[in-house]
């Protein structure tokens, strides 16, 4: 299975269409953040003025170069997401394979848990956390993860349980492979399209929670990140600035939501669709 | 061997409709747990360190009486008492009582939120089950589109909307939910509203209805290969009653299991379009409190709003043991 997910994938039209331009993006923001001159911190700019040679988007209120700070905050919202998919994808392996390989109460207590985490509104629990505690950036990606989990412990657990009734994996244990063994050898790589389904689902959606909590002012207000930039200049879209200002983090933000909801889509439909997540 | 099999798959899909009931009711309770610890566990003096950043100049007077408010005092079954008769504390920043501002800008988050959601299920399953029904060129058009549109965020089709109907063309307002001061009747406030709330409807409409007609259209295409549409055909019904009395009432099922879980995650784009549009509603209140450090208020509204997505699931689950006959006849 592991050998040819490449070539099933390839022939998939939106996954084409998703890899493309993620590796465009990566290549246009790595390529934007050696050729941003200025420090994003740095305020000593005339406030306001238009695009120019040396200002590529212009300058904003604080007199901040506008290209930096989107090259900045770009890079800090796609780190958000990938540090709380990665984690959460940890989460949701560790506890979908726990409650699958030992099942029993174990499995029973993990199980109802994420379903009770599942049930809450994500958002909800981050505006508390983030409203009442003030922490750091990384702090709430993490926080995300320990609310995000669950579908895909899930997922891997219902496909965990299946694998181990298969013929090999039957016999690697008549054969008196260990716990581990079979867990490392066999579960772990095996499952492997999930965690791809997995960490996709999880990016996209801690990409758009780092951009609207940002949005709704719940990060350090110092922090770079596209929603906030989206939210200061939208209290400025009634003069020109706009097109310069607020329009390129909302374009940006549009095409990693979509790269990645693409890809998203094209391995819900390889891979069995009814493993779907969000 | 084989009818064995099949009631105990009926047994453990009853249970499974109970057990999710009875775990939004467990989900309810940890919340309505963690909105009472929550302020007693922080650690340092959390009215003088939160109120200090606020926009609320409060006086020692109230410093005090907010201390108090707060103090490990108050035990359990009182905070609950107080939950259900309303008494969620005093907004210091809107000086109004925090369930009176709550309950002012919940029924236009209701009519927003309801009508989008409603719309964008009925229009997109009936779509769904059209498109899966007919395959063909307009068929993959309609599935790429939706699939463009499902990869377009919230906050990037609010503002879209926001600067081309709004402020390029003027057909519509920027901001608000009624024309303020107007002193209209009954029926001009009525169109009035409707007016209003068309920018951020269609926003959430289209970010609702691809996930609703993918959906549908995935789960009738796998239903259209089942036998007992054959079945149904072979018998002479009109081609009609074979697709939705037969077909698209099973492929409504995934529909509305998913909806809960999809609501959920949904919600955080309903904040943000609210906001950008500054539509009267629970959202904007939520971002004005963030905006203003007003915490009561915060945190009121989270645990309100967390409560009602609850409920929402909780009679979601309800309507499904009458959706599935399996479930009911068991019952």
């Amino acid at each position: 299975m592991k050998h040819n997910i490449f070539n099933v994938l390839i022939i998939n039209r939106w996954f084409v269409f998703g890899i493309i331009l993620a590796v465009l993006l990566v290549i246009v923001f790595t390529a934007g953040a050696w050729f941003s001159r200025y420090d994003p911190y740095n305020a000593s700019f005339s406030p306001l003025s238009p695009p120019s040679a040396r200002h590529w988007l212009g300058v904003n209120d604080g007199g901040m170069d506008i290209f930096s700070e989107l090259m900045y905050a770009v890079r800090n919202t796609v780190l958000f997401g990938v540090l709380s998919a990665a984690a959460a994808l940890a989460l949701g392996i560790f506890a979908g394979l726990t409650a699958a390989w030992k099942g029993g109460l174990t499995g029973n207590i993990l199980m109802r848990l994420s379903e009770v985490i599942m049930s809450v509104p994500p958002v909800m629990i981050m505006i508390i956390v983030a409203s009442f505690m003030r922490p750091s950036a990384v702090t709430l990606a993490f926080t995300l993860s320990l609310v995000s989990w669950p579908t895909t412990a899930k997922a891997i657990r219902s496909q965990a349980l299946a694998l181990r009734e298969r013929m090999h994996v039957r016999a690697a244990r008549d054969m008196g492979g260990t716990s581990s063994y079979i867990i490392v050898r066999h579960l772990l790589p095996e499952l492997f399209p999930l965690y791809l389904i997995g960490f996709i689902a999880k990016l996209r959606m801690a990409v758009f929670m780092e951009a609207s909590l940002a949005f709704l002012g719940l990060f350090d207000p110092a922090r770079k990140s596209i929603g906030s930039m989206i939210r200061y200049a939208l209290q400025y879209y009634y003069l020109d600035v706009w097109l310069n200002w607020l329009i390129p983090p909302v374009v940006c933000f549009s095409l990693i939501i979509m790269s990645i909801t693409f890809l998203a889509i094209s391995l819900e439909e390889v891979f069995d669709p009814r493993l779907k997540e969000i | 061997m084989k009818m064995e099999g099949k009631e105990l798959r009926i047994k453990t899909f009853l249970s499974h409709n109970t057990r999710r009931i009875m775990t939004y009711l467990i989900a309810a309770f940890l919340l309505i747990l963690l909105g009472y610890y929550l302020p007693r566990v922080l650690p340092g003096d959390y009215v003088t360190a939160m109120y200090s950043q606020s926009q609320a100049i409060i006086t020692e007077e109230e410093e005090a009486w907010l201390k108090a408010e707060y103090a490990d005092k108050e035990s359990f079954c009182e905070y609950i008492i107080a939950l259900v008769t309303l008494d969620w504390g005093y907004s210091l920043v809107f000086s109004e009582p925090v369930s009176d501002l709550i309950f002012s800008a919940l029924p236009w988050t209701l009519f927003l939120l309801g009508s989008a959601h409603l719309l964008a299920m009925i229009i997109g399953f009936i779509a769904g089950v059209e498109a899966a029904w007919r395959r063909g060129p307009l068929e993959k058009l309609s599935v790429g589109l939706m699939t463009f549109l499902e990869g377009a965020p919230e906050i990037a089709t609010g503002i879209l909307l926001l600067f081309i109907f709004a402020l390029v063309l003027g057909w519509f307002p920027a901001a608000g939910g009624e024309t303020a001061y107007a002193g209209y009747g009954m029926f001009r406030w009525g169109l009035d509203v409707l007016y209003h709330t068309i920018l951020p409807f269609i926003t959430l409409f289209f970010a609702y209805l691809p996930g609703n007609f993918l959906l549908a259209r995935g789960s009738m295409i796998v239903i259209l290969k089942s036998p007992f549409l054959k079945t149904a055909y072979a018998k002479g019904l009109p081609s009609l009653r074979v697709r939705y009395g037969h077909g698209a009432r099973n492929a409504l099922l995934p529909v509305v299991t998913r909806f809960g879980l999809r609501f959920s995650f949904m919600l955080t784009g309903a904040l943000v379009v609210e906001t950008i549009f500054s539509y009267p509603g629970l959202g904007t209140l939520l971002f004005k409190s963030i905006a203003l450090r007003d915490l009561p208020l915060i945190q009121a509204i989270v645990l309100f709003s967390s409560l009602l997505v609850l409920t929402v699931n909780i009679a979601l689950e309800i309507c499904y043991r009458f959706l599935d006959p399996r479930v009911r006849n068991e019952t």
